[in-house]
This record gives C-alpha cells, structure tokens and sequence, in this order.
C-alpha cells in the first residue's frame, strides 16, 4: 500500500461494521469501533463475537486467530478516536441527516489529508461533503450484499474528491479484499442501475403470467450462473428496500425504465416485505430459509 | 567471520549473530553469539528481544512499520555499547538469508544477484505467504549493509536431487509444465543439516550411507537421504502433503476436497485453512496440537487423543519403512525437531515392530533422550537410530562461508523430463 494505514474508525457497529472491522483487524490493522451508548457496544460485541465462533466451526478462522482480531478492535462511543486515525468509515443506516451529522463529527477532529469513506448506495456524497471543512477527503463505498462474501466493492468518486483520496479508498478496499470498481457518483453506480431493471422486470413477467416465480429464478440461475436469482435477491434484500431504490431511481434520472412495478409496490403495500416478513416472492421460516420447495433442489452427490 | 542469519516473515524478523569459518564448521565449533527476533512489524507494538549467552534478555517495544526499519533497529540494537555484542555494523562480514521456496531454479545456496532476486520473485507463485516476505527481509538488509556479500539458502534447494519417479505427481503431465506441480519438499535446510551431523557423530561418510530424517517440529517431514542426496520427501508442492502434523492433515484421498466443497458448501478458503489449521492431532483430539498435551490426555484415558498419537505414529512408521524400501535398506535413522528430540514415546511408538528391518530401539537411551544429540538403538541394532537437533542457522551460516569459498556441493541438475 502507497501510504501507511495503522488505526481506522468504523462508526456503526452493525452487521456492515462489524464485517469490515473484521477484516481490517485481519491484517493486522488496529479498529476503532464506534457505537452509540455502552448498551449498543455490548450487543454488537456479543453479534461480532457469535460470527467469529461460526466462521470456526465453518474452519476459516482459528482460535488464535479470533483472539488476535478481538485484541485489534477497541469499542467507543466517542467520536475522539477520530484524531489519530488514518482513515475513518461510516456504517450506519442510509440516513441524509445522520451520516451528516457523523461527517462533521469525523470532519472536525481528523487531519485534512485523511480520507473519509461514506457507505451509501443512494445518497449524494457530494452532497454531503460539500457541507464539510475538507470535501475532497470524502468518498463513497457501495458495499453488495451480503458484505462478508460479495467480492465487489463499488468506489465512489464525487464531484469533489481528490485524486489522493481516491487512489486511498482504492488501496483500502483491496485491503478489504474486494475488488474495486470505480464509479463516478450516480443514481444506482453500475451495480444497482443494472440489477434493479432486471428485477423489475422479473417481476413484470410474474404479474403478466408469462411464468411463475420459481421459473424465472430457476431460469436465470440455471441459464445465466445467477446465485441466487433475481426475484429471492429481492426478497432478501426486502421488497420495502427494493421498492425504495426504484422510486429514487425513476425520480432522480426521470427514466421510465425505472418506473417501479406494480405488483412490487401491491406486495409492499400488503406488508409482504420478503425474507423478513416470511413472505414476499415465495415463504422463508424464522431462520431464513425457503419453505417452498425449490424446483431445483439440490440434485446431491448420490 | 560473523555472519548475520536472518529469517523474515510477514511480521517478523528473526536473527542470529553466528561466528564461524571453514575451521569452526569442521570442528563443529561454530558460535551462536546472538539470537533474537523482532515480532509484530507494522503495528505499534512492535517487540524487539535479543538474548546473548549468560547475559539477561533484553527487550523492547516501539512502533516498526515495515522491514527496513526493523533491520536497522536490530543492526543498532547490536552495536549498542550496553545490549550490544560488535563495536560496529563493520564486523558483519556477510548476510545469509533463509528463502523458503527456490523452486526448480536453486539447487543449491546462492550469492544474491540482481538475477537470482528476480528468479525468487518467480517462485513466489509457489510460496505466496512467505518468498515475498523473504525478499523483503532481504532488500531491507541489503540497502543497510550494501556492500558485503548475502546469501540466499532454500528450503527447497536440498530435494532438488529428487529424481522425476519421486516428485512427479500421478496427474496430466501437462499440469507439471504448465504450473511446475509437484513435489518440492520442505525442511530441506534441516535434513541437510541432520544428516551432516549425525554421520558426523558416527564417523560415517555421508556419500556411503542411506540415512532417514525425520523432523518432527510445528510441520513434521521425514527424507530419505541415499549417498548423500535426497531422493524422496514426505512433504509435497506445500507444507501440507506427507505426516500427520499439529494442525495439518498430511496424505488422505484428494477427492474428499472437492466432495466437501459440494456436501459441506465450504468454500475455497475454507477447505485450505480446514486442512493447514483445524486438521492434524489438533483436529483428530480436539484437545491440542501440541505433542506433549497430547500424550498427557491420552495417559489420562483420553480416546481420541489416543488415536491422534497412534494415527501420527502409524504413519510415520510407514513412511520410514517406505524409505527403507525406497533405498535398497537404511543405515541410520535420526530424529530432530521438537517432537522428535524431546518425546521417546513417538520415537518408540513409530519404530515399534520395525525390527524385521533391523531396527533395535533401546529403550532406556530412548527414554534417557530429551533433547541433545544420543545415539538411542542398541548396540546389536543393524540400524543406528540418533536423536540429533536441529540447527537451521547454523547450517545458514555455514552455507554463507561454502559459498564465499566456492565449495558449495556440487549442482546436480535434476532429471529433466520434457
């Protein structure tokens, strides 16, 4: 790496912080990890503790190993550790006012030079760096989900980031070991602007009748090597959540393209949000799980 | 002359101060006069520990950020008039380095040359947690002390004499040329060393005998050295291949990897650090990857800590008997490395029932040998079974003065199959 990284503050201990500051506390990098009150420490500490026990049992961490990144993350609930940190990262809910109020926090008390990493796949970083002291040490992150195996990170430039602090964030998310790809600051990046279409439009050829759910999934997995297809992507990302995106999307390019589709917002309306209410384009148990079965049920070995 | 030897690792720098010339190496007298290490670089934390003979440790914490300023801060810390052991950096009269992979390329130790670093880098492909590293260590200490001589010596270099029989693999040829798949072998440095020593102590000559190494430390290996060359290893294309270890697997059928990434939905990383990190006696117990808890636990009644130390031991003996077989008989066995110098029992247990090849162990020299060179079969053994320690530095150090002395063995090339 071009320019030396030592301590870095990650504001928000929920599941996206908690991810990150795993990784970096990996390579051996020191964690600030801020959280609201002591209450919200302790139950992101226990949550981060629990997925380091299960990344053992599944065999990709050791013992050792967990006790050498719990010792590299130290827990505030102060925005202080900022002063001496080499590079600071905001994890919490896509909020305007409250990743605003994070940055002048973070803006106040770190030197002028060391980036600023907001997390957003909607908001204007460029709006909410132009309040700032120092805009052109902030830059945008759109982290896929789900954070810990998606290997893309989408780097954000906005209008007003320097070339330093990109090249930083660069350098950064390899260190995250994702790859970088890099974006100017638009509705959607490449990502989202690609994937909702798709959705949308999965969900016309359900509301038509042209096939049932199941078949457009399997059709995409089974055809194009999608994961997981569009249609369950949706419900686990939450109908409400996709719902948003699309109207931001239509609103903000004017496109018609990106018109949300009817049957979306019926099933929103209807409080069918996907995995987390059990219901959406098809049934999931407490855990998480389908309980329809797949049409393409795991063939197996024999 | 005094010799820095350093070791370099992705965090770490370990290094020796060892004194010796062609006189001390034939005599066995060289002398360790420093040994010490600097742990954790690139944190603030960083801890620099030096330990000279019939003096008290020292150490000391500050913030190292990269390899250069740790090997200017051992350099120092060495000239130091209160810690220190030289008057000047000027004593130092070369630099060995130890390089882990040397793939087909190094055969033997070498001058570092522009060219010879280029062709390390090569190799990292091979090695890609520790060549880089290595090289690391070794551009750190040349821009301190440009103007003497360093050495790389491989941990590979020693089973280059493997003929194609041996360290092919049974897979498409076209793998081999293609991405230079097959067995290298590890601990080379130490077999080397090992069987220098042990035939030393009997007043053998190497060239006549076949001789076994086993090494059992944190990775275990045995080779069996035929005339003075290794003709086959246990270890493979990584660490990973041959013995049972503390947290490896060792040999087991290949397909179960690709099996477990089906049934079990691991994925890649998974696999690899299940086999490097979660396997072995650690894997098998569940108690430790320790030996000696191991055998504690299992004294204790504890089943499959038992099985751990019988799996271990089980194949080993037919890894030595293999070798025997392999070259035509065996004149000497010797055991070093942790395990192998301080535990009899594994000693004992991996050589029981082997007396049909005439290996008589005796078991209160056995039982009598923790640690120091002992010869531990009996006096009617047709097999002479030695414990003999280790000592990767010193052969390092000794590698520096063969190769300012153009004495070097012989580069043998390796069969070529094409």
């Amino acid at each position: 790496m071009s320019w030396e990284l030592h301590r870095v503050t990650i504001v928000g201990g929920g599941m996206m912080g908690r991810s990150l500051a795993t990784k970096v506390a990996q390579e051996g990098i020191h964690v600030y990890l801020k959280e609201v009150s002591a209450e919200a420490v302790e139950s992101a500490q226990m949550a981060l503790e629990r997925s380091l026990d299960h990344s053992i049992e599944r065999f990709a961490l050791t013992g050792s190993e967990k006790k050498a990144i719990l010792s590299r993350i130290t827990w505030v609930t102060h925005f202080d550790c900022a002063t001496d940190s080499d590079l600071a990262l905001e994890a919490v809910q896509e909020d305007f006012g409250l990743k605003r109020q994070i940055l002048r926090e973070l803006d106040r008390r770190m030197p002028p030079e060391h980036p600023i990493v907001l997390t957003t796949s909607t908001l204007s970083i460029t709006e909410l760096a132009a309040q700032n002291n120092s805009p052109e040490r902030i830059v945008g992150m759109h982290f896929l989900y789900p954070v810990t195996t998606t290997r893309v990170v989408e780097v954000v430039r906005g209008q007003l980031t320097s070339e330093q602090v990109y090249e930083r964030a660069i350098d950064f998310a390899r260190l995250l070991g994702k790859i970088p790809i890099k974006v100017f600051e638009m509705p959607g990046f490449v990502t989202t602007r690609l994937l909702l279409p798709l959705i949308n439009e999965a969900m016309h050829v359900v509301m038509e009748g042209v096939a049932e759910a199941a078949e457009v999934d399997l059709a995409m997995k089974m055809g194009f090597e999608f994961r997981i297809g569009p249609l369950e992507w949706a419900d686990r990302t939450g109908l409400d959540r996709v719902l948003n995106w699309m109207q931001h999307l239509h609103q903000e390019s004017g496109e018609p393209r990106f018109r949300p589709c009817p049957l979306l917002k019926r099933l929103v309306r209807a409080g069918l949000h996907g995995t987390k209410s059990g219901r959406g384009f098809f049934e999931y148990d407490e855990n998480g799980r389908r309980t329809d079965r797949l049409p393409d049920d795991k063939p197996g070995l024999g | 002359m005094k010799i820095l030897v350093l070791n370099s690792g992705s965090s770490s720098v370990k290094f020796q101060i060892i004194e010796t010339d062609l006189e001390r190496m034939n005599a066995h007298q060289d002398l360790t006069l420093a040994v010490g290490l600097v742990e954790k670089i690139g944190l603030s934390d960083s801890r620099l520990l030096l330990e000279v003979p019939d003096r008290k440790a020292y150490q000391d914490y500050r913030e190292i950020l990269e390899h250069r300023t740790a090997i200017e801060w051992v350099l120092r810390i060495l000239v130091d008039p209160e810690h220190g052991i030289l008057d000047s950096v000027e004593e130092i009269g070369a630099v060995g380095h130890r390089v882990v992979h040397g793939g087909e390329a190094f055969a033997s130790s070498v001058l570092i040359t522009p060219e010879v670093v280029d062709n390390i880098e090569a190799c990292s492909v091979l090695a890609p947690l520790h060549n880089p590293p290595n090289l690391r260590g070794y551009h750190a200490a040349h821009a301190a002390m440009p103007d003497i001589p360093h050495i790389a010596v491989f941990d590979t270099a020693f089973h280059q004499t493997m003929p194609a029989h041996a360290f092919l693999y049974g897979i498409p040829f076209q793998l081999y040329k293609k991405h230079h798949l097959r067995k290298y072998g590890f601990h080379g440095t130490s077999h080397r060393f090992v069987t220098f020593r042990g035939c030393q102590i009997l007043d053998w000559k190497r060239e006549d005998k076949r001789l076994i190494s086993v090494h059992l430390g944190n990775g275990c290996s045995l080779a069996a050295v035929d005339h003075a060359k290794s003709i086959d290893t246990s270890m493979g294309f990584t660490p990973l291949e041959g013995l049972i270890m503390g947290t490896r697997s060792g040999d087991m059928d290949p397909a179960i990897v690709p099996w477990l990434l089906a049934m079990e939905e691991l994925t890649l990383h998974q696999v690899n650090t299940m086999l490097n990190k979660h396997s072995g006696l650690y894997g098998v117990s569940g108690v430790s990857s320790d030996m000696r808890e191991i055998i504690e636990a299992r004294s204790g009644g504890h089943a499959r800590a038992d099985v751990a130390f019988r799996m271990f031991c089980y194949r080993l003996k037919k890894y030595i008997a293999g070798y025997a077989a392999a070259m035509g008989g065996v004149d000497a066995v010797f055991f070093t490395g942790g395990i192998g110098q301080r535990s009899p029992e594994v000693r004992e247990a991996s050589l029981e029932g082997l007396e049909f090849m005439g290996i008589e162990l005796h078991r209160d020299r056995n039982a009598a040998a923790s640690g120091d060179e002992a010869e531990i079969s009996t006096d009617a053994s047709h097999v002479r079974v030695l414990v003999v320690p280790t000592n990767e530095e010193k052969t390092i150090a000794r590698d520096v003065i063969r190769v300012l002395n153009g004495i070097m063995p012989e580069f043998t090339p390796p069969e070529t199959i094409t």
